[in-house]
């Protein structure tokens, strides 16, 4: 039982991706000072921990219940992620200061990045093959150890790339984030195609 | 489709949640005791609006030969963009430019953010498809939204603005979610009807 827990925890940590997906979230918040992001990098992490909690208990019930098929979902994960990276590819000058500031509020970050529909449908898979409830819950807390650590280090990451370093991490991740978007997209065509 | 789904959607479509900040923001000059009567009366009128749109909704569907593919893509897409603003604002949309210093009346609480066309588009598409007892969950989301409306201020005060904020997003990537099954339904409808 204990392989078994770490062995879920070990894949939810794989699916939210937070290494991974950490340039591409330090990109989105790169205008904050290095305790800001640090503790917005935290806070994304606890709502991308509920969100993924609330989904091992009641995601089953809530998509069926307002009619949403799973394509949907990965649907939505990638046109949200595809206008995120379109907007980091070409970059517009922030109208005014107050817009510049303006903090990233659990979309994009918490969900679809973290906590995405990739997750989402992880999770709600293995809590239908599990009978007891508890184990999988341990699992994603367990996975949120390191995926928080991963998230609140990264802004460590910007200290060594330097203005210059970023704006090249931006463009480079833009792209990265706009091919996980376009297979999110496929992926889900192929679904209601076959659906 | 169960009575439970179609509240929920309908509740979920009128955003009082999502919503909150911003009756707070439009609402913020007028004293306070005042307040609930004008969140009451806007919400009144919604709801007119809405049973206005479930009763001809059959009628005007037949009168503009519309097909229920396009109301569901109709519907689809303005919940999309909609949606879309909710999760990326942007000064330059007409969210945030909408109010001023006056009262508002019908404009912008009751219509567009509560009964807006993608909701009265939903409204005619179910009462057309499922007819008559449409009605009950829309009175039933109704009510719940106008209850979580007129608390608004207790909520602002025990989720804070950032709560708010975050709930705000959540809510409209769930209106994403909607949008895009509705949406993908109408393309269904479209590919029986050929």
């Amino acid at each position: 039982m204990d392989v078994l827990i770490f062995s879920l925890a070990f894949t939810f940590f794989v699916v939210a991706n937070p290494v991974g997906n950490s340039p591409v979230i330090l990109a989105l918040i790169q205008d904050f000072d290095y305790q800001k992001q640090k503790k917005i990098m935290f806070r994304e992490a606890v709502l991308a921990l509920l969100l993924a909690l609330f989904f091992q208990f009641f995601g089953e019930l809530f998509l069926g219940l307002i009619q949403v098929k799973s394509y949907a979902l990965t649907y939505c994960g990638g046109i949200l992620l595809s206008l995120v990276a379109l907007s980091m590819i070409f970059p517009t000058p922030p109208e005014d200061v107050k817009q510049m500031k303006r903090e990233p509020y659990f979309v994009p970050i918490a969900t679809p990045l973290i906590a995405g529909p990739g997750l989402m449908t992880v999770i709600m898979a293995k809590s239908q093959e599990m009978t007891q409830w508890w184990v999988i819950t341990v699992a994603i807390v367990l996975a949120w150890i390191p995926v928080t650590l991963a998230l609140v280090g990264s802004p460590l990451m910007q200290k060594v790339l330097k203005r210059r370093g970023m704006v090249a991490l931006e463009q480079l991740m833009g792209m990265i984030l706009m091919l996980i978007s376009v297979e999110m997209i496929v992926s889900a065509t192929m679904m209601y195609l076959n659906s | 489709m169960t009575l439970l789904s179609m509240t929920l959607i309908f509740f979920l479509m009128m955003d009082p949640l999502g919503n909150v900040a911003y009756f707070i923001e439009v609402l913020s000059h007028i004293p306070h005791k005042q307040q609930r009567w004008v969140i009451l009366r806007e919400m009144l009128i919604a709801l007119g609006v809405m049973v206005f749109f479930y009763v001809i909704g059959d009628l005007l569907l037949d009168f503009l030969e519309v097909s229920d593919a396009s109301v569901s893509l109709t519907s689809g897409t303005i919940l999309f963009l909609v949606a879309i603003k909710i999760i990326f604002p942007n000064s330059r949309t007409s969210r945030a430019r909408m109010h001023g210093d006056f009262e508002p009346f019908i404009v912008p609480l009751a219509i567009p953010l509560i009964a807006g066309p993608a909701m009265l588009a939903t409204v005619m598409l179910f009462s057309h498809k499922f007819g008559p007892q449409v009605l009950i969950p829309i009175l039933i989301a109704w009510f719940l939204a106008s209850m979580v409306l007129v608390m608004s201020r207790h909520l602002m005060k025990t989720l804070g603005r950032n709560g708010l904020m975050a709930i705000e997003r959540l809510m409209g990537m769930i209106l994403i979610l909607l949008a895009i099954q509705r949406f993908l339904e109408g393309i269904n409808l479209f590919m029986t009807s050929v």
